[in-house]
């Protein structure tokens, strides 16, 4: 593998885009949208979180718990996207051929271990918001 | 059979562990909370056949699978039958335990699995990921279970300070991995870089390195955090804290499964990569630095925990620095380079430790109340069973003949006298003569003292007194018959032999 400065060109052409799309989203609606400033609209966070006050206010238990399952389910997302990327090629290619169940099925079991997850913090209630 | 080298049979006996514990979660999850009891035994039969697993993959030698990730091996074998047994016992310990202190039983029984694969995952390791794969399944559960009791805080000061100092230590290790990977850099070899512990030693043996010294930071940064996770000194602060508060049968579990896990991944790289290969190579200093490293590290640990456990009066916290010293023991078998006796001791520590905590979860009755050594006073004969019990496992802990503890430490002092480190022996036996105080200090308290309260006979659970009776048993046999375990010992092989053939 040749390693070159041209094999980060991909790198920059995301960050502009990135950028660029990050620039158009503060900027149109500047140009386009009335200003009508209301003092919740102007607070840093316009979620309701108080940005002064006393540090040791305390947080329902439920966002912690949404966070940890959203990064499970942003792993598996991570894991699969790959793996279906890949798959096609493995069952071109003759070398692998004979694998391709393997390819296939332990991809399976990864997603029934993270099935197994979901099934148990469903039915001990996590996902219930009101309880 | 094919170039990734898949082979399901190798893994079995962690596949076994892992399956269970998925499946402990799903009976939690349908069960009626009355059914649940059936986690336990469940994995009780999980444990089984993961040794049954084992056992069919005993004639295997220097098979490796996984592009090298896993390897069988007699080594392998035997400290993942160690684990299987320290397992066993804690969950036999802490079958009634849990539904006394109201605790979810699923959750703990399947966290204590999940901990158990990575724990074998440590030993079958073969490249330095696998061993860092193993070590963080095995540590993010007990962080866990160290938290387990939620509304005691001690509890949860213990699994903030175990998860806190051991993600540091893990960053330790990694960025040890990280160097050693750099340092095997070689151009001409295909890969150009590896963290295969075989490709390590033939590239150390070789020369083939992109620089020695990179090699020697990284294998210091291992030893630190391998060090942390074995609690040797100067690594040792968290333990004492951690061991005190978490619940009783997961400190049990610490100090013997995961901490006898931690010594299999560093004989693994210490003394069958590194060690091993740089007596012939060009690096001979590696093996000297090495060795010396740890037999100071062996006679600081040692010294450490003896002294201070003297002051202690807190039985779990007097346990926790008695385990510092034992690591140090273990240690001095790290400097004579001799993983069967490293074996041999840890498989009497892990009975032997196992039952003291049985005994002092028992005593210490629900919420962990009683764990001073003034609430042992004048138990002796009220209570004479446990009491005789937990004196037989103190005393083995302090060395008596005819006892495991007594075999281990000599088979360890003997494979270091004849290594030529003598001095180390000398601290060793020294320490040894100190420990005798503290533990004897338990048992005349037990028995010569006034009792300071009304103390009533606790009653002892069927399943408690069976993995009491197995430790008992466990602990004599190795002491007056540690014939067979020797000899199967004698022959077993490693990696280094498994190669030579």
């Amino acid at each position: 593998m040749q390693s070159s400065i041209t094999n980060y060109l991909p790198i920059l052409l995301m960050f502009l885009a990135a950028s660029g799309l990050a620039s158009i989203l503060i900027l149109l609606p500047r140009l386009l949208a009335r200003r009508r400033p209301t003092e919740a609209k102007l607070r840093p966070y316009e979620c309701g979180v108080e940005p002064v006050g006393s540090a040791r206010e305390r947080q329902s238990v439920k966002f912690y718990l949404v966070a940890m399952i959203f990064l499970l389910f942003d792993i598996e997302a991570v894991f699969l996207i790959p793996w279906a990327v890949a798959f096609p090629h493995v069952l071109k290619d003759p070398a692998y051929t004979p694998l391709k169940y393997v390819f296939y099925g332990e991809m399976m079991v990864f997603m029934v271990v993270l099935l197994v997850g979901l099934v148990y913090i469903y039915r001990k209630g996590v996902i219930e918001w009101n309880r | 059979m094919n170039n990734i080298g898949i082979n399901y049979h190798s893994i079995l006996p962690e596949a076994i562990t892992a399956g269970v514990a998925l499946l402990i979660m799903l009976v939690d999850a349908f069960m009626r909370r009355i059914e649940r009891r059936i986690a336990g035994a469940i994995a009780l039969a999980g444990l089984t056949g993961a040794a049954a697993a084992l056992y069919t993959l005993r004639n295997q030698d220097g098979v490796t699978s996984f592009n090298s990730m896993i390897i069988v091996d007699d080594f392998r074998l035997i400290f993942a039958g160690i684990f299987l047994i320290a397992t066993f016992l804690t969950v036999l310990i802490s079958l009634r335990w849990i539904e006394d202190e109201q605790l979810p039983t699923g959750e703990y029984f399947a966290l204590l699995m999940f901990a158990t694969t990575g724990m074998l995952l440590m030993a079958s390791a073969n490249d330095l990921v696998m061993i860092f794969l193993g070590l963080e399944i095995t540590s993010i559960s007990t962080y866990v279970l160290c938290g387990f009791r939620r509304s005691d805080t001690r509890s949860n000061e213990s699994a903030v300070k175990y998860f806190i100092l051991g993600s540091f230590s893990t960053a330790f290790l990694l960025y040890g991995i990280a160097f050693i990977y750099g340092a095997t850099y070689h151009a001409a070899a295909t890969p150009v870089a590896t963290t295969n512990l075989q490709l390590i030693k033939e590239r150390v043996a070789a020369g083939h390195l992109f620089s020695p010294e990179m090699l020697f930071a990284g294998a210091a940064m291992m030893l630190v955090g391998f060090g942390f996770k074995v609690a040797s000194a100067p690594f040792h602060i968290w333990s004492p804290d951690v061991y005190e508060g978490a619940p009783t049968p997961v400190t049990a579990f610490l100090s013997t499964g995961s901490k006898a896990a931690a010594f299999a991944s560093f004989a693994r790289v210490f003394i069958l990569t590194f060690t091993a290969t740089s007596l012939t190579g060009a690096l001979s200093d590696l093996h000297s630095v090495a060795t010396n490293t740890l037999a100071v590290m062996a006679a600081l640990t040692m010294t450490i925990g003896n002294l201070v456990a003297i002051t202690q009066t807190n039985i779990k916290r007097m346990l926790a620095y008695s385990s510092i010293a034992h690591a140090g023991y273990v240690m001095v078998g790290m400097a004579a380079a001799d993983w069967k006796a490293v074996a041999f001791y840890l498989l009497s520590y892990v009975v032997i430790n196992l039952g003291a905590f049985g005994v002092i979860e028992v005593i210490a009755r629900r919420g962990d109340k009683q764990t001073e050594i003034a609430d042992y006073s004048g138990i002796g004969f009220r209570s004479l069973g446990l009491s005789a019990t937990l004196s037989l496992f103190l005393l083995s802990l302090a060395g008596i003949p005819l006892t495991a503890g007594f075999m281990g430490k000599l088979l360890v002092f003997k494979s270091a006298w004849a290594s030529g480190f003598h001095a180390l022996v000398v601290i060793a036996v020294i320490n040894s003569a100190i420990s005798w105080y503290y533990y004897l200090k338990v048992v005349v308290v037990m028995f010569f003292s006034e009792p300071q309260a009304e103390f009533k006979a606790p009653r002892v659970a069927r399943s408690l007194i069976a993995a009491l009776l197995l430790a008992i048993i466990g602990t004599l046999y190795l002491g007056v018959l540690p014939g067979r375990v020797l000899r199967a010992l004698d022959q077993a092989t490693d990696q280094l032999k498994a190669a030579r053939k």
